[in-house]
């Protein structure tokens, strides 16, 4: 018992650190974290079996605090599974409706992101281990590191997890955020940082190391998978561009000579994303090497000739193509995806429409469009749901009288009001503008991280010029040597 | 006879496959492969044979004589005759018996229409002696070693062949004149000479090549000026054939009016006016066909000879386009019977029509079907019951062209007008900014993430037996989540 009343004392202590420099309250953090762990291991353990009495205290001085003393709780949580009791009941105190469950929860969402630092290990206990659920690691991941731009395996459970439970809206604050560096190795960071861990950083690559524990040791796999399944997130919310961008990144990391299944997966989603976002077979993105997507294409037939099919606007191929490789949808888990290719194929042709007709009747955009069911009543109804969701902007007027056809009133002009969608752009516009910010905060990061200064890219580009002024030198005299040559001749 | 020209090539091969008679074996292999329609006038044009032959002179008498023969119903025979005719005075065997061939066919029973084998044998014989003789006096100059001898020699042989229809073996012949060419006149006469026969193969690259060749060898101002017309007149002519319909225009605009009667063997001042006009027509602007067209005071001087051309830019300019495409219409059968144009008449027309129509859209916001079917169409105006309905060929001529992205309009069908699409500026550059932003953003991220898988050396590693390995891993990663 003598523990906790030490433990809640150290950690008060710790908060009163105003006008502390930041070297000093370094120094008092990480005895605190010696400190904690060394309670907690040895004597601690059997003072702290009994839960309530000591979590109840703690709990109420947190609150009195209002400001938790982060290690003193993970320390805490970090003891239960170790302890004699039967392991289901250690982990069903985690569990919703268990004792443990709304503290930790609540303690994911107010913990303080400075002395999480210091105790990265016991931090992801207590997120991988026990705790799965979803919004509270997701709070947890963003106070942690708020720019969210270096990769931690906490982020590839978290999609996973997201994915797992259908909670795929929850994913996206994470996911919005442009993942762009991974944890640097520890020398190199110790070295050169000269800031203590808990001072003001820029961004989270100066914390989260190695050797700060904040994430596991990562593979190749584990980013690979991190964007296949933000891509597949994003597949389920139908943000089709997301998820290609998504997808792209998976299809162009680089790779020495060979590839993952991870990229190919990716590769065959990615070529029916395409068709969706784009209604094209699309170039993947500039950096991957040829020869990838030479690989990919022989690997992915299929799919391929199922884009050629959609480009080419030939309903019948497209559903023979469809049906012949049924199996191999079906096997690679994409039928959902296919089908919904398949639906947007006569979508995109009306959507289509728009270009060249301002009204016509629906018997008119059977001749347009072909490939829809061949009754005008048949057509109304598939063009009616366009129409309500919003993809196709158009109305439907039936005559009057019977005896003519149903017109199909293709509108040029947005239905919304000007204002809201001038405010819809705005936000749209901020957002963007926001991302470029952050991608340029990390393009400094990785500068920085590689050496890359500024005159040392002027240096460079300076021997290009070089490189190409002498080239052009060359260029001159051959041409001059041809112009000589010329003039014997004509002499 | 590989030296034919392709149009009546395919046209001698089809209609002579057509009725079964036998072929010249050399002929039968050239005439295969190409199956362009053969093009058939049946209206009378509305120049005189005899009078447009006499503005040529050369082979090109024949080429053009032979092509209004096999193309006009109603000229055939007569034609095809002094095609005969033209094919008996000089010493080409194989255009004699192409013209007799193509004549059997139309009238088998003209006398003209038999072959005067006689005199076949006696030219044969003639010609073989001849070239055996100027190739002997040729190695006589070469072992002299003089160089103008030598050079005269090598051209008299290059106009032997030239004239008896060996155009392979003249343009040899010219070209080895080269070497042996001491003033610049020299290599001016010779470069003409290629590219007549050039000319003649239809080998348009060769022309455009020949006639650079022959700019950069011209120094003296005067020479430039003397040999400028035809240089042009010749670039021109290539260039339309390359279907690059503007930088013809600019050639044959350029020409000067000193053209003359120096180039009959292959354009004549009127086909300038014709060629330069049609080409600037379906390729330039209204203000440019103003400037540089109607205001070009040395073209004017070719469109005089073709006044119809002139009034037809006139009206063009001036937004009348029904009496444009009237005047072009009457003269389609003329353009028809030219060597050079007819096959570019139809593309021609094409695209001063669609040029006409998105001039005749620039100022409506919105214009009825109906006025523009009266304009454009009034064949079907006349003709049809629902003349601007959606199977009427004019709207579905229209269709056609928005959607090429030719004409930026809509089709309203309810109301029969034609709605030109008003971009609300605004929006757009608020979307493509936006589109740019998304992508560079995407862009850089990968680019990115690119630098730190590298930095962190996080590749996808290469060993075989790893090939394996993220199979199996990554069955599991989609067994958890196989529901997606």
């Amino acid at each position: 018992m003598a523990a906790i009343p030490a433990l809640v004392t150290a950690s008060t202590k710790l908060h009163n650190t105003t006008g502390l420099t930041d070297e000093s309250h370094d120094c008092q953090i990480r005895d605190h974290v010696a400190y904690c762990r060394n309670l907690l291991s040895t004597k601690a353990l059997s003072s702290i079996s009994r839960d309530e009495s000591v979590l109840d205290p703690h709990d109420r001085t947190l609150i009195q605090d209002g400001i938790l003393s982060s290690i003193s709780f993970f320390s805490v949580c970090k003891s239960k599974p170790s302890r004699k009791r039967p392991m289901e009941h250690c982990l069903g105190i985690y569990y919703p409706r268990g004792r443990l469950w709304s503290k930790a929860v609540r303690y994911l969402e107010t913990f303080n992101p400075v002395q999480i630092r210091y105790a990265g290990q016991e931090f992801r206990q207590l997120i991988e281990y026990p705790l799965l659920a979803t919004r509270p690691i997701r709070e947890a991941i963003l106070r942690l590191d708020p720019s969210c731009a270096v990769f931690t395996s906490t982020h590839l459970l978290f999609v996973q997890l997201c994915l797992r439970a259908k909670a795929y809206a929850c994913a996206l604050p994470v996911l919005d955020k442009h993942v762009c560096h991974f944890p640097a190795p520890s020398s190199r960071a110790s070295s050169k940082s000269s800031l203590a861990l808990c001072a003001k950083h820029e961004s989270g690559l100066s914390f989260i190391t190695d050797s700060s524990a904040l994430s596991a040791t990562l593979t190749y796999k584990d980013y690979l998978l991190y964007f296949l399944y933000g891509g597949m997130i994003y597949m389920a919310l139908k943000e089709w561009r997301k998820a290609f961008h998504f997808l792209g990144v998976v299809i162009s990391m680089p790779t020495v000579g060979s590839i993952s299944m991870v990229m190919v997966e990716a590769y065959k989603k990615w070529v029916l994303v395409g068709l969706l976002a784009n209604g094209k077979l699309s170039s993947p993105p500039n950096n991957t090497p040829s020869h990838l997507v030479k690989l990919y294409q022989s690997i992915a037939k299929p799919y391929v000739s199922l884009a050629q099919a959609f480009e080419r606007g030939e309903m019948q191929t497209l559903v023979a193509e469809v049906d012949a490789a049924r199996d191999i949808w079906i096997m690679d888990r994409n039928m959902g995806l296919v089908s919904q290719v398949v639906n947007t194929f006569s979508a995109h042709a009306l959507v289509r429409l728009r270009k060249t007709f301002a009204a016509l009747t629906v018997a008119e955009v059977l001749e347009q469009v072909p490939h829809l069911p061949a009754d005008p009543i048949a057509t109304e109804s598939v063009i009616a749901p366009l129409i309500m969701s919003g993809a196709m902007n158009a109305t439907l007027v039936h005559s009057p009288s019977h005896t003519s056809d149903t017109m199909l009133r293709l509108s040029g002009k947005p239905f919304f009001s000007q204002v809201s969608h001038e405010s819809h752009m705005q936000v749209r516009f901020r957002k963007e503008g926001q991302l470029m910010t952050a991608l340029m905060g990390s393009l400094e990061e990785t500068n920085r991280a590689m050496a890359l200064s500024d005159e040392f890219v002027d240096a460079s580009s300076k021997g290009q010029a070089w490189t190409t002024a002498s080239e052009v030198n060359q260029g001159v005299g051959d041409d001059f040597g041809l112009d000589m040559d010329e003039d014997i001749m004509g002499g | 006879m590989d030296t034919t020209l392709p149009d009546a090539g395919p046209a001698q091969a089809s209609s002579s496959a057509a009725q079964g008679v036998g072929i010249v074996p050399n002929e039968a292999t050239n005439g295969t492969g190409v199956a362009a329609p053969r093009i058939k006038v049946d209206e009378p044009p509305k120049f005189e044979v005899e009078s447009y032959i006499a503005n040529y002179t050369g082979r090109t008498r024949f080429h053009r004589l032979y092509l209004i023969g096999t193309t006009s119903t109603l000229l055939s025979t007569d034609v095809l005759k002094a095609a005969v005719a033209e094919a008996k005075s000089g010493k080409n065997v194989e255009l004699y018996e192409k013209a007799v061939r193509a004549l059997s066919e139309v009238a088998p029973t003209e006398p003209e229409a038999f072959l005067d084998s006689s005199w076949v044998q006696e030219v044969q014989r003639s010609v073989r002696a001849q070239t055996d003789r100027l190739e002997q006096e040729l190695r006589g100059y070469k072992n002299n070693l003089i160089k103008e001898s030598i050079r005269m020699g090598n051209e008299d042989l290059g106009n032997h062949y030239y004239e008896t229809g060996d155009l392979v073996a003249a343009a040899k012949a010219y070209s080895r004149m080269r070497d042996y060419c001491t003033t610049p006149n020299h290599i001016a006469s010779m470069l003409f000479k290629l590219i007549n026969v050039s000319v003649e193969r239809e080998d348009w690259l060769n022309v455009q090549s020949n006639v650079h060749r022959l700019r950069n060898a011209l120094s003296k101002p005067e020479d430039q000026a003397r040999d400028q017309p035809k240089m042009m007149a010749a670039m021109g002519l290539s260039l339309m054939h390359a279907r690059s319909y503007l930088d013809a225009a600019n050639s044959f605009l350029s020409v000067e009016p000193t053209l003359a009667d120096t180039f009959t063997e292959v354009i004549t001042p009127n086909d300038i006016a014709v060629y330069g006009g049609l080409c600037a027509l379906a390729s330039m602007d209204r203000n440019e066909l103003q400037r540089r067209v109607l205001e070009n005071n040395s073209f004017r001087n070719f469109l005089e000879l073709e006044p119809h051309i002139r009034r037809a830019i006139g009206f063009f300019c001036n937004s009348k386009f029904r009496p444009c495409l009237d005047i072009l219409e009457a003269y389609r059968v003329d353009y028809l019977l030219d060597i050079h144009l007819q096959r570019h008449v139809a593309e021609l027309y094409s695209l001063i029509r669609t040029k006409s129509i998105k001039q005749y859209l620039v100022p409506f916001s919105r214009v009825t079907l109906d006025s523009m079917a009266t304009i454009f169409a009034p064949n079907v105006v006349g003709g049809e019951a629902q003349p601007t309905g959606f199977k009427s060929p004019f709207v579905q001529e229209l269709i056609k062209l928005i959607k090429a992205g030719v004409l930026d309009a809509r089709i309203d069908l309810e109301k029969g007008v034609l709605v030109s699409n008003q971009t609300d500026l605004r929006e757009e550059v608020q979307n493509n900014t936006l589109e740019s932003m998304m992508a560079f953003n995407e862009e850089a991220h990968i680019r990115l993430l690119h630098a730190a898988v590298l930095q962190a050396g996080l590749q996808v590693p290469a060993a075989p037996k790893e090939g394996r390995r993220p199979r199996m891993d990554h069955r599991d990663g989609k067994g958890d989540v196989g529901n997606f």
